[in-house]
């Protein structure tokens, strides 16, 4: 049996099945709810609920207080409508989302690629178009009990039916192994999404700042191709961290685009850099890059930052030290369970 | 039948716009410096008040409706626990010592940040600051009443709760919490918002009331349970409102860097000094413990100041500057109080006891480096004494601190054996300091601190001349019956008494 979920402020009505959480039936009938961990930890999902009945699920007791159940606060990811149910979110209206519905699709793997030593190139052509904004992630569903892991599209929204993720092999990851060492060409896979809020600011219309680290390259790739093809004209840099050059993927690729782009500047940075060898780029961490290359004042700007926690961590701090601030600066974080255990004051909202 | 069309609901962004949309108009009459005249001596630069967001966007309409019900709740449950006296489900009639303490020293500070509030809602410049801190006053003042209302029942059964008002004034170890909060009403708009708004609200918070209410509902005190369940519903809003404050003055300019890194070094100092009497509350004075005062401080000082702190870290902000010195504190700061106001229990509004064998062991359990090492054989030497039937009293009086006006009992960091005292000439006058933070905060603003009111000065000048009975009388302190020795005292006959009677047939 199914039950009607009303959202405000927005006042829409959408169809959730038993067994669904109201933040699936929201994102799947386009409406974005605030949310990252999606398992009951980190209480960014948290809603009003102001007439009837939800299950809370596993909502975390330290996610979700005693008193706020009292209160019909619930956590979207995880409640469980058990009758009609009106809630109320905090929804700021972004004029750049797009709001895309979430969908199921199934593809073939048409081709696989070592991009690096430790990142797989991966290639899916999926039966129907998919439309997403660029930024945005997708959930690959794996065999073998694996089950669904979330990976950023590294194509710009432009090329249809056929989407790419750039995996980096994670050891001991069960996923990301299967991908490096058991997938086929040819395999079917199945994937859903988009998912996310990742995606460029266009309507501010200031410059632009990209830094990516390690498989982080993945979204600011996606944005940045895509920003080119559109003609975006206002300055774009990206910053882009990784260890050694052969961890380097599409270094050439960043190199044309600065050439034939003259608003587009490319900073690559090496951390690991055998000492002597030909690299002539920067040598350090991607936001030693970037504060070198602002002068430490990154003042007028948006910045998109992406890549390993400590990595978007040390760029926060470098940004804001520059004056660039809270609502000027958008990351996508993967919160896996450990990182939702970590004490964070609730000085910040968004980083 | 026509289908039903809901109108669009208007998100609360708009709906506190709308709110808010007239409040901050262009003034013609008087320049914007003349109507806001305040907001420029701290030296703290801002150029636009409209970055100051006030996430809550509660509008008064709702705030109305909200605090009523809960005005309601509040009211039927403080009838209840009269009607059916309540009083005698506490653990022990010494619990009351904790609650007195409270009334006396921390219900007043309420009322000192509703006025705080009121005033700095005026003098700020951006709407929704103004609008939050209005509705910051109102939730202070209901904080004092509700305080006052749940405590007054206990108020016609037992001795000390009578005058906390002009206690709060002219008693001795209150005026600790009393001169945090004339400091910072005081102090700019900004400054209060640090002092109150941050450092209180949100670095301390938690270690005050967490423990009170917990402390409460462990003893049987529904009272001030409910008190504090009404409350916490506000102290998120609160938060908030320090927390954007401080992340709006360091992105507005970053000359404001330093001065809010002072402001955080001074508040977060005075503000652990007056921890000092919660600390000895949660050791020494509650029959039924929650935690230790360590433990406590571990969790929120140590977790979740920590956490705040790498969070500002990226502002360039650093930990406050005593930061390591209350750590190494944490382990002796409740006993030296503790010893403190058992010597002078002559002189306190409620009563002092030497604690039984049980609380010892408990007391050693929680603090294993520090308690029986230092600790327990001056407890076991008082003891000795008062079983001789020649209890120790210390009818000299105690050397205040100059800043934080605790008595001068903390000792040395790094050596718990050696009181720390620390004093500077001023202008030809001595003055003196309980600790560096202290110390550092007198010689960053004397002409501030060389005006305190302090009490032990105060007993030596007209009217009083030293004259201790004159004294009592100018405190409303009734000798014998709101001081000294818990046991034997009315507090402790009556309550054993009225309880008999409760639970038995005699």
């Amino acid at each position: 049996m199914s039950y009607q979920l009303t959202i405000e402020p927005l006042g829409q009505t959408v169809e959730v099945e038993e067994g669904q959480t109201i933040l699936d039936a929201a994102l799947r009938a386009g409406i974005y709810l605030p949310h990252a961990c999606c398992h009951g930890l980190c209480a960014t999902c948290k809603v009003q609920v102001l007439e009837g009945e939800v299950d809370h699920g596993v909502a975390s007791t330290f996610a979700l207080m005693d008193f706020e159940r009292d209160e019909n606060k619930c956590l979207a990811c995880c409640a469980i409508p058990q009758s009609d149910v009106v809630i109320e979110a905090e929804i700021d209206e972004d004029v750049d989302a797009q709001n895309l519905p979430v969908r199921d699709y199934t593809g073939k793997v048409i081709r696989l690629e070592n991009l690096t030593p430790t990142v797989k190139g991966l290639w899916i052509e999926l039966e129907q178009d998919i439309e997403f904004q660029a930024g945005q992630y997708v959930d690959l569903h794996l065999p073998e009990g694996i089950g669904g892991r979330a990976f950023s599209l590294a194509n710009p929204p432009s090329t249809g039916k056929v989407v790419e993720l750039n995996i980096r092999i994670v050891p001991g990851g069960k996923a990301t192994t299967y991908v490096h060492e058991s997938m086929q060409v040819g395999e079917e896979v199945r994937i859903s999404g988009p998912y996310g809020r990742f995606f460029v600011r266009k309507s501010a219309e200031v410059p632009l700042i990209f830094m990516a680290g390690g498989s982080g390259l993945s979204s600011p790739r996606s944005m940045i191709l895509d920003l080119l093809a559109e003609g975006f004209s206002l300055p774009i840099t990206l910053l882009y961290g990784q260890r050694s050059m052969a961890e380097l993927y599409y270094h050439q690729e960043f190199l044309a685009l600065a050439a034939s782009h003259p608003n587009f500047t490319y900073v690559p940075a090496l951390s690991a850099e055998p000492e002597g060898s030909s690299w002539q780029g920067f040598r350090g961490f991607v936001h030693d890059a970037a504060i070198a290359h602002f002068n430490n004042d990154f003042r007028g700007n948006k910045a998109y930052l992406c890549g390993p926690p400590l990595m978007v961590e040390a760029c926060i701090g470098s940004l804001m030290k520059g004056r660039l601030f809270e609502r000027d600066i958008y990351t996508e974080k993967f919160i896996s369970a450990a990182d939702a255990q970590q004490v964070r004051s609730p000085l910040f909202r968004a980083l | 039948m026509d289908t039903q069309v809901t109108k669009k609901k208007l998100g609360l962004k708009e709906r506190y716009k709308l709110l808010t949309r007239d409040l901050g108009w262009e003034t013609t009459f008087h320049s914007r410096e003349e109507v806001f005249p305040y907001v420029h001596y701290e030296g703290i630069k801002i150029h636009d008040w409209d970055k100051w967001e006030d996430p809550f966007r509660l509008t008064m309409d709702a705030y109305w409706k909200y605090q009523a019900e809960k005005e309601r709740k509040f009211y039927a449950i403080i009838d209840a626990h009269a009607q059916n006296n309540g009083h005698l489900n506490l653990t022990d009639a010494h619990y009351l010592t904790a609650i007195k303490i409270f009334l006396q020293a921390i219900t007043p500070g309420e009322y000192c940040a509703h006025k705080g509030f009121a005033r700095v809602g005026r003098e700020f410049g951006g709407v929704g600051t103004q609008v939050a801190c209005q509705m910051q006053s109102l939730d202070e003042v209901r904080h004092a009443q509700t305080q006052i209302h749940a405590m007054s029942n206990y108020n016609k059964f037992y001795q000390g709760f009578h005058a906390f008002s002009d206690q709060r004034d002219r008693i001795w170890y209150t005026s600790v919490a009393r001169s945090f909060f004339d400091d910072a009403l005081s102090s700019g708009p900004f400054e209060f918002m640090i002092a109150i708004g941050f450092s209180f609200e949100y670095v301390l918070t938690n270690l005050l009331f967490v423990p009170f209410m917990s402390g409460a509902a462990y003893n049987g005190d529904m009272a001030t349970v409910t008190f504090g369940f009404s409350a916490q519903s506000d102290e998120a809003r609160h938060m908030t409102l320090g927390l954007e404050c401080i992340k709006f003055m360091l992105e507005q300019d970053p000359a404001n860097l330093p001065i809010v890194q002072k402001w955080i070094d001074k508040w977060f100092w005075r503000g652990l000094r007056i921890l000092a009497l919660v600390g000895t509350m949660m050791d020494y004075m509650l029959p039924k413990r929650v935690m230790s005062w360590k433990e406590a401080f571990d969790i929120y000082g140590i977790e979740n100041g920590g956490a705040l702190f790498n969070d500002l870290a990226r502002y360039g902000v650093r930990a406050p500057k005593g930061w390591g010195d209350a750590a190494a504190a944490i382990d002796h700061m409740s006993h030296q109080l503790m010893l403190g106001l058992y010597q002078w229990s002559f002189g306190t509004a409620f009563h002092g006891w030497i604690p039984s064998d049980d609380e010892m062991e408990w007391l050693s359990a929680k603090y294993p480096d520090s308690f029986d090492k230092y600790y327990r054989p001056r407890w076991e030497h008082i003891k000795k004494l008062a079983a001789a039937g020649t209890p120790f009293k210390n009818y000299g009086l105690a050397k205040l601190c100059q800043t934080c006006q605790l008595p001068c009992v903390f000792t040395e960091p790094g050596d718990p054996t050696l009181i720390c005292h620390r004093e500077i000439d001023y202008k030809g006058e001595k003055y003196h300091f309980c600790s560096d933070g202290c110390k550092e905060i007198f010689e960053n603003e004397p002409e501030k601190y060389i005006q305190a009111w302090l009490p032990m000065p105060q007993l030596f000048q007209e009217p009083l001349k030293g004259d201790l009975g004159a004294w009592m009388n100018y405190v409303s302190l009734v000798d014998g019956q709101d001081n000294g020795d818990f046991d034997g005292s009315q507090d402790q006959i009556n309550f054993d008494k009225w309880r008999g009677m409760a639970t038995s047939n005699k």
